[in-house]
């Protein structure tokens, strides 16, 4: 049975819409999101705070202006994924005006691996889109999209200095395997296969980065 | 004569006429006549081929996709159909059907087809009013309650409703086999005009019991997901229709699955789901020629089996 409530023409169709409605947002997240990246390899002063209100601006727009104003319009479920990505986004601003966490590349295989999503996430998630039939003005668009948004946040939670506060990648996570096995698997959506991976592959290196942390604090 | 008593009566009549009506099989039918069943608590005649909107209707609010939804309904309309089904659960649908009543010509025929799917009387009191506006009618034909969500509530809402005359008939809805049992007792212990569920040539269950309950208690029958949401269809399109399927006149798959499900004397509906002109045609076309006897079906039912 296919029991989905739309298909994936219509789902592209969406974001063909949303693309010119929010038009020039595309880069100004595209920005942000080098900028972020950036911060992890030259920390200053405020960066964890100025990564962490990137973060949390990506997530109040999937949630307000992607979930709700938008993919709300052809599937019911938006409306819990907008109330999810709020409140993912409230918390990356909590942590921001905290001004306490910061993101650091560090130079082994966890910083490599986060430093890996979000260039994933940045460049070689809209080349798979493009290359399956998903470019431009049907792409689901870096910072504006869920998609390339929630595989960037698993990268810089890995790239996360101290220990990573696990209800941060619980939502992300939750969102990586319901939205991407309905893409996967009901759409038919070859580059969300990206996405599903992201989810338990992000998942793990968090809690891997957490027992490692554990680990060395007790030795 | 209490209101169940008339509606036993009328629908044994109108069940009787519809049962009449089917073209013999072997017999020629008039040519380019739409098969009709009767709604036993009236006796109005629809026709035996509706318009589902699930999946092929939410389009969201693209101009190009919707023009296309409104050229399916100009057809369906044109080939003399009726009954147009959707429900707040499937997205953009009851606003595509809107645009599309819009833009037709000739909607006058419509049989509007609503639902509530909502829990709490005054969430589905709005939820009603709000798909009236979006599909641009004054009233609702039917308004049915959705795959039984909270169904002892909205069912005092929906018979207020008609005896107030702000809908002409009640129904209550599943496509769950599982649901079936409750959907049962609903039929039993409510003066509903409508129940829809699934059924096709392969998922016969409800051959059983809901179809003879439904025929016994004079309750129209809508049937949703004639086609297993296109996947018995595609498993079929790979295989040459039986030369016998001429005798029931049968172009294609559509036809013959249609067929099989709209010549069930207790069946007063089908409403297969498309987003194409051509493949309306084909449905629409399950309504013209001769229709399966009971040998027939049989002989369909175990081809099918064997493919």
């Amino acid at each position: 049975m296919r029991s989905f409530p739309f298909t994936a023409d219509v789902y592209f169709s969406l974001f063909d819409t949303y693309n010119d409605t929010i038009w020039p947002a595309q880069l100004v997240a595209y920005g942000l999101g080098i900028l972020a990246v950036f911060l992890t390899l030259r920390p200053v002063a405020t960066a964890g705070r100025i990564a962490f209100a990137i973060l949390s601006a990506f997530w109040l727009w999937n949630g307000v202006v992607y979930h709700l104003l938008h993919f709300f319009e052809i599937n019911f479920a938006a409306l819990g994924f907008a109330a999810l990505f709020t409140l993912q986004g409230l918390l990356f601003a909590a942590i921001a005006i905290g001004g306490k966490r910061c993101f650091r590349f560090q130079p082994d295989i966890l910083g490599w691996s986060g430093m890996f999503f979000c260039l994933f996430a940045l460049l070689a998630y809209p080349l798979l889109g493009w290359m399956a039939g998903h470019g431009w003005p049907r792409a689901a668009a870096f910072g504006v999209a869920p998609a390339p948004t929630v595989i960037f946040t698993f990268g810089m939670l890995v790239m996360l200095e101290g220990r990573v506060p696990l209800y941060l990648a619980l939502i992300p996570l939750l969102w990586s395997l319901a939205a991407g096995s309905a893409a996967v698997f009901l759409l038919r959506i070859p580059e969300d296969w990206s996405v599903l991976l992201a989810g338990v592959v992000g998942f793990g290196l968090v809690a891997c980065k957490r027992r490692q942390q554990a680990t060395s604090r007790s030795s | 004569m209490n209101s169940l008593t008339r509606r036993r009566f009328v629908g044994s009549i109108a069940t009787l006429g519809a049962t009449v009506a089917l073209p013999a099989l072997g017999q020629g039918p008039a040519s380019g006549a739409n098969l009709k069943k009767a709604i036993p608590s009236t006796g109005e005649q629809l026709p035996a081929i509706g318009l589902g909107t699930w999946i092929t209707f939410n389009v969201g609010s693209n101009e190009k996709l919707r023009a296309v939804r409104a050229q399916v309904m100009q057809s369906f309309f044109d080939r003399g159909g009726r009954l147009i089904d959707s429900s707040p659960m499937y997205g953009s649908s009851e606003a595509v059907i809107g645009y599309g009543l819009a833009h037709v010509k000739n909607r006058g025929a419509l049989f509007s087809a609503g639902k509530v799917w909502t829990p709490f009387k005054p969430l589905g009191i709005n939820q009603m009013e709000n798909s009236r506006k979006l599909w641009g009618v004054e009233r609702f034909d039917l308004m049915q309650i959705h795959n039984l969500v909270d169904w002892s509530t909205h069912i005092e809402t929906l018979k207020a409703m008609k005896a107030q005359g702000r809908v002409r008939y009640i129904g209550i809805t599943t496509s769950q086999g599982w649901r079936h049992g409750d959907l049962e007792r609903v039929m039993r212990s409510e003066p509903i005009d409508f129940v829809a569920f699934s059924y096709n040539v392969v998922d016969r269950e409800v051959e059983e019991r809901l179809l003879p309950l439904a025929a016994e208690r004079g309750i129209a029958v809508i049937i949703n997901r004639p086609f297993q949401e296109g996947v018995l269809i595609e498993r079929l399109m790979h295989h040459p229709l039986p030369p016998w399927a001429v005798e029931i006149d049968c172009a294609n798959w559509a036809q013959f699955l249609l067929k099989f499900i709209i010549s069930h004397p207790a069946v007063t509906c089908a409403i297969p789901a498309t987003r194409r002109v051509d493949h309306l045609e084909e449905n629409m076309g399950a309504m013209r020629g001769r229709q399966p006897d009971t040998k027939m079906r049989a002989r369909m039912t175990r081809y099918v089996e064997t493919v």
